[in-house]
């Protein structure tokens, strides 16, 4: 393409540093920002005004901060439970159903102890571990479905684990409703609250799952570029052929990542449910929490399966989540607003992938004559 | 006469500019052709090139010589940084191969662009001016059979293109070209595919092109003494530059194979004499079906022992493909038995048959053999993740790997940049060094390889078939699959040639004949017996 004498050239990149990705992504989030800015400056609104009370809430003020970092371990668990199956090269959308199988799961353990009605007699790390391991256990097991029929006979993935999550969410209300055996007393379409001993402590102010968190970004970064079974991961979701020609077993690879993803989906729905002070309990409005697991689908996309890189982003999208709903209710900005913000976000984000793969030369054109006349 | 101008940058043409054309007359002239690819590889490098009406000019040269580039900018695929095209002495300049067609010129592709499940009819309309509102079918099928006619092929419009053979296909591209007005037809690895009795078909036909006065360019890197039997000049390209021009009646194989590779190359690769050894494989009876369900492979049998070669001979879709892939654990055989060195592998594991001393280098390398967005040491990795020296209690020493690639690096003299660039970023020859070293460093005892060659330049063919001897001299056994009898005859100690399943025969080398093979796998020559 030329332009004012200018020609532009789209070039292939073949390598891209680490440090350059990085910088690509906070252009695209400084650049999807000044972008939304024009919809506040139509409604006649400060942009910089609203983006100073959606970070300083989100990210400065201790309350906020708590309601992020809650956000951010569940998104970025969420996106572990993508990301493990998407290196595979294989779609699990099924992280709202693998996370109320889980809570319901860990809420299981307490139920079986008798925590529902009364105290419970064992210690609390007994009961935070054997909730964690149900928890894991579960949702790793509803996931293996979706991974053993597509190892088995190539059922499509996402088909399945899309349909699971109905199912899901069916039990859910199943057990915590109308005189399902998990529901509160109180008879409020909610189950019953874990008493004291069930519910995770805290450290320096925060859930223990964000240990969790930063135990398992060490675990898959470890897996994947150090470890023969990453290695197979990696391989089969570049190139099913290949991997097979490699000696590497699509049915034990799908399997194998959909149990590990379901289980940290899991992981995510213990999480909010028995880890986030002032909740403790399964709340009637679930479905919220399913939608929000999808964000964790666009943060493994937007950090491509990176397990470090998923990090800031689950991190910000958590906080834009909390400060986007705080300034909304407290500016009086439109319905919808903090969502339509994560959306031109994220478009930004993944548009200005384009330049991990390309980069544009500019050079000044000389003169050329396309046809010459002849007779 | 004819006029062209610009607007918007398209070309118009007022008038037929293939009038009168005479033959001798220059009708495509490239000056000074060059062309930079990002990270400064020069691929062209001023080229000039002529055709004239009538002739046949090959251009040959090496994988990376800048033959594809070339190619490309002729037919408008990629545009040069500098030169100038003429047509017929009128500067043009394509902007897509739909301006290039329209200036005449015509391409077939090695890797053919037909639609498998149209038919031959439909394939040849399709981009044709005449495949807009109504189609008239009849009137189309009269005409393109009219060309066929003319040029000696034999096409059957209605056939769907799948069920073609290789080079059926290649005809109704060819025929596709000069449907189009082709009057500059140029064939990427014309006789690549093709049995003997096709090669001389073809050649047959070109002839009669050139009567007509079109112009034939041919690209070829493998079958030199192609060049010298169909064209009357060839340019020799190397390293992106025309390093010679010569008249094809004043020269030699031995000569342009060296002026091409730029050393003098041996075409008579050393077969030491081996005493074979123990079996290494025995297969019984073995069958199994291809993609589409049907048997393909029908009960075949043969042993190969430690030290020997045996070449599988065919063309395309005889079952080879199916036989290798069955051989490795890939495809799931119907019937029979795999015994390897004693032991029934039948139903084991690829991953068991790796570890056993097999090796599988695949004719599909890009797709199968190689994982594209993967560095040459993960590539090397494929071969070793479950190797106790490189997996230490689950973790890859990949230290360790990127030594061992940079030996197959070294080894096999691959043109790199170094371990950790993506594989996709080699050439097809350097490529294929890497799948066979990444093999051959695990010193398989049976190595099966699917058209180790195929598509390769001079050089490359030569160093590959050099290495599978010398694993022949370490004592492996080699089942060779290839679609080239020349190749299958320099270098194996047996011969089955393949026919719609069935390996026609066993031949020891000192007794094969080409045209006696060759009309095996063509499917004339099924009673020996008698």
């Amino acid at each position: 393409m030329t332009l004012g004498g200018y020609e532009f050239r789209l070039q292939r990149r073949a390598t891209l540093p680490g440090w350059k990705a990085a910088l690509f992504s906070i252009l695209a989030v400084l650049f999807g920002l000044a972008l939304f800015s024009i919809i506040f400056l139509q409604a006649g609104q400060n942009p910089v005004e609203i983006y100073k009370q959606i970070f300083s809430y989100a990210f400065l003020n201790s309350y906020g901060v708590r309601l992020t970092i809650s956000r951010f371990i569940f998104l970025a668990l969420a996106s572990y439970a993508f990301i493990i199956p998407a290196q595979a090269g294989l779609w699990n959308i099924g992280m709202p159903g693998q996370l109320y199988l889980g809570a319901l799961a860990s809420f299981g353990v307490v139920y079986l102890m008798g925590g529902k009605t009364g105290e419970i007699t064992a210690s609390q790390p007994v009961i935070i571990l054997l909730m964690l391991t149900a928890a894991m256990l579960a949702a790793g097991l509803f996931g293996a479905i979706a991974g053993f029929l597509k190892g088995k006979w190539g059922v499509n993935e996402i088909v399945v684990t899309m349909m699971l999550n109905f199912i899901a969410f069916y039990f859910v209300a199943f057990m915590i409703k109308d005189g399902g055996p998990f529901m509160n007393l109180g008879g409020r379409g909610e189950s019953f609250e874990l008493p004291e001993a069930a519910r995770a402590p805290m450290t320096g102010g925060f859930p223990i799952t964000l240990w969790i968190v930063f135990i398992l970004m060490v675990m898959l970064q470890v897996l994947f570029s150090r470890m023969g079974l990453g290695y197979q991961i990696r391989a089969f979701g570049k190139s099913p052929a290949a991997a097979r020609y490699a000696g590497i077993k699509p049915f034990m690879i799908a399997v194998l990542v959909f149990s590990l993803g379901g289980a940290i989906a899991g992981l995510s729905g213990y999480h909010y449910f028995a880890a986030v002070p002032g909740v403790y309990k399964i709340a009637r409005t679930y479905g919220y929490f399913g939608d929000l697991a999808f964000y964790g689908v666009i943060c493994g996309l937007i950090s491509l399966g990176n397990p470090v890189a998923t990090l800031p982003v689950a991190l910000l999208f958590g906080g834009l989540s909390i400060g986007g709903r705080y300034a909304q209710g407290k500016l009086h900005l439109g319905f919808g607003v903090d969502y339509a913000l994560m959306g031109v976000l994220m478009i930004s984000l993944v548009a200005f992938q384009f330049f991990y793969n390309y980069q544009i030369l500019i050079t000044k054109k000389e003169k050329k004559l396309d046809v010459a006349i002849s007779d | 006469m004819f006029r062209t101008k610009k607007k918007n940058g398209d070309i118009e043409l007022h008038g037929d500019i293939w009038k009168h054309i005479q033959p001798g007359e220059v009708v495509l002239d490239a000056q000074g052709i060059t062309k930079r690819y990002p990270g400064g590889v020069l691929a062209n490098d001023h080229i000039d090139f002529k055709i004239k009406a009538g002739e046949i000019h090959a251009i040959l040269g090496e994988n990376g010589a800048g033959k594809t580039t070339l190619m490309s900018i002729l037919f408008g695929l990629l545009q040069p940084d500098e030169g100038e095209i003429y047509v017929r002495g009128l500067k043009v300049r394509f902007r897509s191969p739909e301006d290039a067609i329209k200036m005449g010129i015509g391409m077939v592709h090695q890797h053919r662009k037909l639609v498998p499940a149209h038919t031959v009819l439909e394939n040849i309309l399709l981009g044709h001016p005449k495949s807009r509102g109504v189609l008239k079918l009849k009137e189309v099928e009269d005409e393109v059979m009219a060309l066929a006619e003319r040029y000696g092929f034999e096409i059957d419009p209605r056939a769907r293109v799948w069920q073609l053979t290789e080079g059926e296909k290649q005809v109704a591209e060819i025929v596709k070209a000069l449907y189009r007005g082709a009057k500059i037809l140029i064939l990427d690895e014309p006789t690549s595919a093709l049995t003997p009795l096709e090669t001389d078909r073809l050649l047959e036909s070109i002839e009669t092109m050139t009567q007509d006065a079109l112009g034939v360019v041919p690209f070829i890197t493998h079958k030199l003494p192609v060049v010298l039997s169909i064209s009357e000049k060839v340019t020799i390209l190397r390293k992106g530059r025309v390093v010679d021009r010569l008249n094809t009646a004043e020269t030699t194989e031995q000569i342009l194979a060296q002026r091409m590779v730029g050393r003098p190359v041996i075409f008579n690769l050393q077969k030491q004499p081996i005493e074979p050894g123990e079996p290494v494989i025995q297969v019984e009876e073995l069958s199994a079906k291809n993609n589409k369900g049907v048997m393909a492979l029908n009960k075949v049998s043969f042993t190969v022992r430690e030290g020997e070669i045996l070449g599988v001979a065919g063309v395309a879709g005889n079952g080879q493909h199916e036989l290798a892939e069955t051989l490795f654990g890939l495809r799931e055989a119907k019937g029979g038995r795999i015994l390897f060195r004693g032991q029934d592998i039948t139903q084991a594991s690829v991953l068991d048959r790796w570890k056993l001393g097999m090796g599988y280098t695949p004719s599909e390398r890009t797709e199968v053999g190689s994982i594209p967005d993967f560095s040459l040491v993960e590539n090397v990795t494929m071969n070793y993740y479950f190797d106790n020296r490189y997996n230490h209690r689950g973790f890859l020493d990949y230290g360790g790997l990127r030594k061992l690639t940079e030996q197959v690096i070294d080894e096999f003299d691959v043109a790199t940049p170094g371990p950790d660039v993506p594989i996709r970023t080699l050439s097809g020859g350097n490529l294929q060094k890497v799948i066979l070293g990444r093999v051959l460093s695990r010193h398989p005892k049976l190595v099966i390889a699917n058209l180790p060659a195929q598509g390769l330049d001079v050089g490359a063919t030569e160093f590959v078939q050099r290495k599978l001897l010398e694993a022949r001299s370490q004592k492996a056994a080699v089942i060779l699959i290839s679609e080239d009898l020349d190749e299958v005859l320099s270098l194996s100690d047996w011969i089955a040639p393949m026919y719609e399943g069935e390996i026609v025969d066993m031949i020891p080398a000192e007794k094969a004949q080409k045209d006696i093979i060759g009309a095996m796998i063509a499917g004339l020559h099924q009673e020996r017996e008698s």
